[in-house]
């Protein structure tokens, strides 16, 4: 069975349509890599899947239930963790607060709530900055305390965002690492927002593309870069270039 | 327990905080049995009042940031509850406060609700809007006295009464409010490390994100919002005792609202000390000022030119307060 189901999902603002028709599935032990020019709608995708936008019409079906008319606070409960594109995480917490927060969806408890968060910080190599408040440390680190910060709330998916955003190829690694580790080891479902493709190629089981509200495109890393119209709308001739002759 | 130890758990303040608090809870408990004037110790019995009262406000106000300018009408309802019900049918104070805190909790529900839809100054301005309303309303319900008030009679009781906290002498409502006070603290103290105290700082920092965690930003809202109003509630109960004369214009007007905001700004909305902070450093202004110009016709309105100074003073340089600026000198000197 499915883990989550996107069905004719569309999303209008105005008279703008951000999402047409979308449909998708996604498997509960898969990472999937979600590709598309700027203004392409993939960051709405996630905002209607999250709860954050109403939908227009269409349906969100996630681990067998309707979550469509639900608040971002409830799909969190039901299960499904989000960063943001623009960083964010709250200013006058350290870094353990801010992942307790998270953990704080699944029990009153402080104590629990730290020993979770510390185990967290523990798997994602944070350990050392739990103490320090997150607008003290790197763009990098700072990234990982909000994929952190979500894991807290024991999702069953995670939808990242564009975490590699601004990275350097060091710290590109590093967050490619722990996304591998979220989704292998702590069996977490993954939703890739990603413009860096190095990171998407290589990292998702399967991509979909979204090219002005539409997908134009889903399929294996491999036939995607090869796939015309999303060389055309989005890769570009330079890509397939760079990468073609290593993946044939 | 676990809830007991967390209050009483001090652990991640710094050592040098902890034994200034110490002395000068110290100095608090002996102060009245120091040759002080009445004056002195009515002005002690003020500050305890307006910590409370800024406690209660930083909960909300300095945790959640929401920035509310109402609180008057919390003081007016508790204020008005243990009058009314001790005037009328002879209920003393420790029944008539929990009373009181429940008809606050529930109003506070009742415009919290809508309230709450709102964001930053337009929130501000509709608990002004509201506590304005309930005053007028207070001020016209003859069952409460109307602009008139209330009076609580001393004559018929026999202080020291206990049960009714009803005294000749100050010094008992002195222990009474000062007592208050440390649970106050301990609460604080235990609110500020809770569950909802951490949700109510990530909703501070980015509502979006706090949804994104599972929170219920409204709800969550609503809450705190009613535990500011059970400590005010609380100590406005106390008022009516201390005082023993309530009226509309002198419990519930837009002064005193502005007045309980105040004391988390200025000393450091959204930290364990701040309140206290800020009522040290303007109720003695507030009383003295208030003596040393009393005579003088013409100035009797200063104190507010001297909030408005303090307002924006804040909002320019330090809006976390003299707790802000502390905090700034010591991590300097760290680094």
């Amino acid at each position: 069975m499915a883990l989550l189901e996107v069905d004719n999902l569309v999303k209008d603002f105005g008279g703008l349509r951000a999402n047409h028709k979308i449909s998708f599935r996604l498997a509960p032990d898969e990472l999937l890599g979600l590709i598309g020019p700027n203004g392409a709608g993939k960051t709405t995708l996630f905002n209607c899947i999250a709860g954050k936008y109403p939908v227009t019409s269409g349906r969100i079906v996630f681990d067998g239930d309707d979550i469509t008319p639900l608040n971002a606070h409830e799909v969190a409960r039901r299960g499904i963790a989000r960063t943001f594109q623009v960083y964010t995480a709250a200013g006058d917490l350290t870094v353990r607060e801010n992942v307790m927060v998270g953990c704080f969806m699944r029990t009153p408890s402080r104590r629990a709530a730290r020993e979770q968060a510390d185990a967290i910080l523990a798997d994602l190599n944070l350990s050392a900055a739990a103490s320090s408040f997150v607008s003290e440390l790197p763009v990098a680190a700072q990234k990982k305390v909000t994929m952190a910060t979500a894991l807290g709330t024991r999702p069953k998916l995670l939808l990242l965002d564009e975490v590699a955003a601004g990275l350097n190829p060091g710290e590109i690694e590093d967050i490619m690492a722990s996304i591998r580790h979220i989704h292998h080891q702590m069996g977490v479902a993954v939703i890739l927002i990603e413009h860096v493709m190095e990171l998407v190629m290589r990292t998702s089981d399967r991509l979909i593309v979204l090219d002005s509200g539409r997908k134009i495109a889903e399929g294996l890393p491999a036939d995607i870069a090869r796939n015309e119209q999303v060389i055309k709308a989005y890769l570009g001739e330079r890509y397939v270039q760079g990468h073609g002759r290593e993946r044939s | 327990m676990e809830a007991l130890r967390h209050a009483f758990d001090f652990s991640d303040q710094r050592r040098l905080d902890l034994v200034i608090a110490g002395l000068l809870a110290l100095v608090m408990l002996i102060f009245p049995l120091l040759p002080v004037s009445a004056f002195a110790l009515a002005t002690m019995i003020q500050f305890f009042i307006f910590s409370l009262y800024g406690m209660g406000w930083n909960t909300i106000g300095g945790y959640g940031g929401q920035v509310d300018l109402g609180k008057a009408q919390y003081v007016g309802i508790g204020a008005y509850t243990t009058a009314v019900l001790l005037i009328r049918w002879d209920i003393p104070f420790w029944f008539s406060m929990p009373v009181g805190v429940l008809l606050a909790v529930t109003w506070s529900f009742i415009i919290g609700y809508p309230l709450f839809r709102l964001k930053g100054h337009y929130f501000a301005i509709a608990t002004i809007a509201t506590s304005l309303v309930l005053k007028d309303i207070f001020e016209v319900w003859d069952f409460l006295g109307a602009a008139r008030g209330l009076e609580i009679s001393p004559i018929k009781y026999r202080p020291p009464d206990f049960l009714r906290l009803i005294f000749r002498e100050d010094i008992y409502y002195y222990y009474v409010i000062f007592m208050f006070f440390l649970v106050g603290i301990l609460y604080l103290n235990w609110f500020r490390k809770s569950r909802l105290g951490y949700q109510l700082r990530a909703i501070k920092d980015n509502e979006d994100m706090a949804r994104s965690l599972g929170i219920n930003v409204h709800w969550s809202k609503i809450k705190t919002y009613a535990i500011a109003t059970a400590y005010v509630s609380v100590v406005g109960s106390f008022h009516a005792c201390y005082i023993k004369v309530i009226e509309p214009e002198d419990t519930m007007s837009l002064d005193i609202s502005i007045l309980i905001a105040l004391m988390a700004m200025l000393g450091g909305a959204g930290s364990l000390w701040g309140p206290i902070i800020g009522a040290g450093i303007l109720i003695p202004l507030k009383s003295y000022l208030k003596e040393w110009l009393g005579g003088m016709a013409g100035l009797a309105g200063i104190d507010l030119i001297l909030y408005a100074v303090i307002i924006m003073v804040i909002s320019a340089k330090e809006p976390r307060g003299v707790w802000g600026i502390v905090e700034r000198v010591r991590r300097r000197k760290q680094t």
